[in-house]
């Protein structure tokens, strides 16, 4: 069961990177509005790196932990500026939550997506409402965690959270950036889609697709 | 204006009847006949009738002549753009939100804060819309505070204020009891309390508090307000809801996650504002929305981006009808809410088809390939300054100060992003830093090389790291740290936030680090060279950085190697004060001035939070961005010098030249080191680095 697993979460990290790859030129495109027009760019060079990393892990043996860690450490040497540290860190506590876990299931995959918000808001020191890429992981960790208490199905369980980030996301376009280079606009930020938000967006409908599918 | 003396209307009037014909136009006007009665009309300031009979013409025909006039384009009248602006965002935040009135303060009205300029609006707005036997409730908050400050009503008879919330913790200067009472004395009238906390421990309590007899009347008296003034509080981390302990943190996630974007008088909304529930609700002693929203005039006066969307929350939620906020405020509101094509209308110029810089699309620069530059720039600097700085483990990314690490001393690693040099390579070396980490262009490194700074800087007393506080630095430098300290390295770290520009005093932990970086790391090299101990460097380094203060100034926008092309805009006529080194927006974009004006302005800014008396000591760094030849920076050095002399303040020592750089931006910065004995020791012991020796 457990190879099981760890190949379903591979699959998902490269169901991201497809994703990620084929949103590039956009990402890019709304970062250009607010930074420096590189957000598509390094997203795509950090799951590349990720993708590239797990492919040389024996997933017969590996837990899903190890899974985690190796694509936190991936993203980080490949990415640096804030989305590295951002993203590796999600990756890191991710794996720290599903250490000892061997199933996929829809706890699993709450846990996954709580602990990479909560990871992400301790390492950026944000919250909701700085438009960033936490108006949307936030939102949808909290879909997760009340789908599950509410024993929806995968398709509701998955339905909710991708409904939840994408309301996230489109909630940042009437929030002014302190956080990062989009912070550096100011005012100018009012209006625009937060390309983090918007790449998150992208990454939990790329993790719904490919983990509802396989389950 | 012309040289007359004589009084011009006197003038006007003697000449009347003399003339009668247009062969009589005074010569200065050439044969115009416009001219000449536009120049007597509005120079001269005669009525229309005095021209007539100057000009010998019927008043009709003056009235035409200048009617014309103004279509010809020979009149032209203009009003200042920053007001002409505020009244264009003041109609249209009127028009868009269907509000009673709209009042908008200029943003970049040097001549005192916007906390001040909206205490005086709304002063002005309380003038004109109270009147006697009205009652008044007032929220709390510092701008409410402000408005009472500046309010001066004279002639009201039995008006009456009223709290409008509980009371609070008198820890801070404007709670609901201060700014009522401050507001009743400013109208004259008669001030109401609600003698209970803002926010009680259960709902049971509010409900006994509430039967009480006092309190109905109050309430009841609250119930017979017509009009409000109150405040609007966004949740930003440094908002007044954080810092007055009003709520408790613990409740205010609650909120956050339940969608919350403002205050309005003590209650929840989000963006649509809609009341968000939450557990204060029934602990909350105070107006309720629906009774706010029941008041015929509402009163929000409220100001700075940070409150943007809790203000379009509030006005979306109607709780507003008249609104008092600065320019740039409004127009991130109207922004925000989709509203466009205010852009072009506010700016007075035309304008320009093509940017200057378009001129040519490209920047020449001397490169190979505009990828590799970062490690070509590297290479050179290794091999140049092979005497200070050596690589670690054979990466250019962590460089090492020769001599520099020794056991029982505390290592001082710096870093950043590149295209500031010489920052941060240049100030490694023995009795500086000891190891610098350098990232791409402006972009931090990540944590791989900071950590390998870290190990190689130990020598088993702990690393002390110092770096400008921007995101991304601090997130990479505190990923390193972790991993150091798990490495059995002890890490400490001081952020650099000298850039006083960068945000207000009340956010100073939130301030970017610029050209002051020079001055901390002296300290921070010169104390771990002494071989103080981890705690005293860390102590002595924050103070240095609190001691530093700088202000920049951008007249031209730098260009990134990769597309050569400058990476945001200035006006042909344009300076910004205050811009970071990034180009991060500064304080104002103004007109260009005369050097010592722009001097004037930065250093008043500086001496509005220095406080340094006479006989005090200073170090002075005039560092130019990149591209301001040395020529300009004595220029402003000298007025620095000026100004300082005229305080009697001495100068201690003084740097000129590239110390921080962005590129090949235009413009220079100040920094100011207000010394003390312990300081002015540390500044002068020796230093072997690239680009500071002393000795």
């Amino acid at each position: 069961m457990s190879e099981n697993a760890a190949r379903r979460l591979v699959s998902m990290f490269q169901a991201i990177s497809d994703a990620v790859e084929a949103e590039k030129d956009h990402l890019s495109e709304l970062d250009g509005a607010i930074g420096d027009a590189d957000h598509g760019t390094t997203m795509s060079l950090g799951f590349l790196a990720v993708k590239a990393e797990l492919a040389k892990l024996e997933l017969d043996q590996v837990q899903l932990s190890d899974v985690m860690a190796t694509a936190a450490g991936a993203f980080l040497n490949a990415v640096g500026a804030s989305t590295g540290p951002l993203y590796a860190t999600a990756f890191r506590r991710a794996g720290q939550a599903v250490a000892g876990k061997t199933e996929l299931d829809l706890a699993t995959c709450a846990a996954i997506i709580e602990a990479m918000g909560s990871g992400m808001r301790e390492r950026g020191k944000g919250q909701r409402g700085d438009k960033t890429m936490l108006d949307a992981w936030l939102p949808a960790a909290d879909a997760a965690a009340a789908a599950l208490a509410e024993n929806k199905g995968a398709d509701g369980f998955w339905r909710d959270v991708v409904a939840s980030a994408e309301a996230g996301a489109n909630a940042t376009r009437s929030m002014i950036a302190t956080k990062g280079r989009a912070a550096r606009v100011r005012e100018r930020s009012l209006g625009h889609v937060d390309p983090g938000a918007a790449s998150s967006v992208v990454i939990l409908r790329a993790m719904a697709s490919s983990l509802n599918k396989a389950a | 204006m012309t040289s007359k003396t004589s009084s011009p209307r006197k003038g006007g009037a003697s000449r009347s009847g003399a003339a009668d014909t247009s062969d009589a136009i005074p010569l200065r006007y050439g044969d115009d006949p416009y001219v000449w009665a536009c120049w007597l009309y509005y120079e001269d300031g005669m009525t229309q009738g005095e021209i007539a009979d100057a000009m010998g013409v019927s008043r009709a025909t003056v009235n035409s002549y200048l009617a014309d006039a103004r279509e010809k384009g020979i009149v032209n009248i203009s009003l200042e753009p920053a007001r002409l602006a505020s009244l264009t965002i003041a109609q249209e935040l009127k028009r868009h939100f269907g509000l009673a009135d709209c009042l908008v303060v200029p943003s970049d009205d040097n001549a005192r804060p916007l906390i001040d300029s909206l205490g005086v609006a709304g002063a002005m707005a309380l003038q004109k819309l109270m009147k006697s036997g009205d009652t008044l409730a007032v929220s709390w908050g510092r701008t409410v505070m402000s408005v009472g400050e500046h309010a001066d009503v004279q002639a009201l008879q039995d008006a009456t204020v009223v709290q409008a919330t509980g009371g609070t913790t008198a820890a801070f200067s404007y709670t609901p009891e201060l700014c009522a009472a401050s507001i009743a004395r400013a109208i004259g009238a008669r001030c109401v309390g609600i003698t209970a906390p803002a926010i009680v421990k259960s709902p049971e309590m509010r409900q006994m508090l509430l039967d009480e007899p006092l309190l109905q009347e109050q309430f009841a008296t609250l119930a017979q307000a017509n009009r409000i003034l109150f405040g609007i509080s966004s949740l930003r981390p440094n908002s007044t809801i954080h810092t007055s302990g009003f709520f408790d943190t613990v409740s205010l996630q609650d909120y956050l996650a339940a969608g919350a974007v403002g205050v309005v008088a003590g209650r929840f909304i989000d963006e649509r504002g809609r009341p968000v529930a939450g557990p204060l609700d029934d602990r909350t002693v105070g107006i309720s929305l629906d009774m706010l929203r029941r008041i015929g005039t509402r009163i929000a006066v409220a100001g700075g981006f940070d409150k943007v969307p809790a203000l379009l929350a509030a006005l979306r939620g109607g709780y507003v009808n008249v609104l008092i906020t600065d320019a740039a405020t409004g127009h991130g509101i109207l922004r925000a809410d989709g509203v466009t094509g205010l852009d072009t209308r506010i700016s007075q110029r035309p304008k320009l088809v093509q940017t200057p810089s378009s001129y040519r699309t490209h920047v020449k620069k001397f490169l190979n390939n505009p990828n590799e530059v970062v490690e070509e720039m590297l290479d050179g600097v290794v091999r140049a300054h092979r005497d200070y700085i050596e690589p670690i483990n054979g990466s250019h990314r962590a460089l090492l100060a020769k001599s520099g690490p020794r056991p029982g001393k505390v290592g001082l690693v710096i870093g950043g992003g590149t295209g500031h040099e010489p920052c941060f390579l240049g100030y490694v070396g023995k009795g500086l830093a000891d190891a610098v980490a350098v990232g791409n262009i402006f972009s931090s490194p990540p944590p791989d090389p900071i950590v390998q700074c870290a190990v190689a800087a130990s020598g088993g007393e702990g690393v002390l790291f110092v770096y400008g506080n921007y995101a991304g630095d601090v997130m990479n430098f505190e990923m390193a740290a972790e991993i150091a300290e798990e490495k059995g390295i002890k890490v400490r770290t001081v952020l650099t936030t000298d850039d006083i520009a960068s945000s207000p005093i009340e956010d100073r932990e939130g301030r970017r680090g610029v050209a002051g970086n020079f001055f901390i790391f002296k300290i921070a090299g010169a104390a771990c060279d002494r071989g103080l101990s981890l705690d005293a460097c860390e102590a002595v380094t924050r103070k240095a950085n609190l001691r530093t203060y700088t202000v920049g100034v951008a007249l031209e926008p730098c260009s990134m190697p990769q597309t050569r092309r400058h990476n945001f805009e200035i006006g042909p006529d344009d300076m910004e004060i205050g811009m970071g080194i990034h180009g991060e927006p500064g304080v104002t974009r103004e007109r260009i001035k005369p050097a010592d004006d722009i001097t004037d302005a930065i250093m008043d800014n500086i001496f509005k939070e220095m406080k340094a008396t006479a006989g005090d000591r200073v170090a002075v760094l005039v560092n130019s961005f990149g591209a301001t030849p040395l020529m300009e920076l004595y220029i402003l050095y000298r007025r620095v010098a000026q100004r300082l002399a005229a305080k009697n303040i001495e100068i201690e020592a003084n740097w000129i030249g590239h110390y921080c750089t962005s590129l090949d931006m235009v413009g220079a910065s100040i920094s100011i080191l207000h010394l003390d004995q312990e300081l002015t020791d540390l500044l002068h012991h020796p230093c072997e680095t690239a680009f500071l020796r002393i000795n």
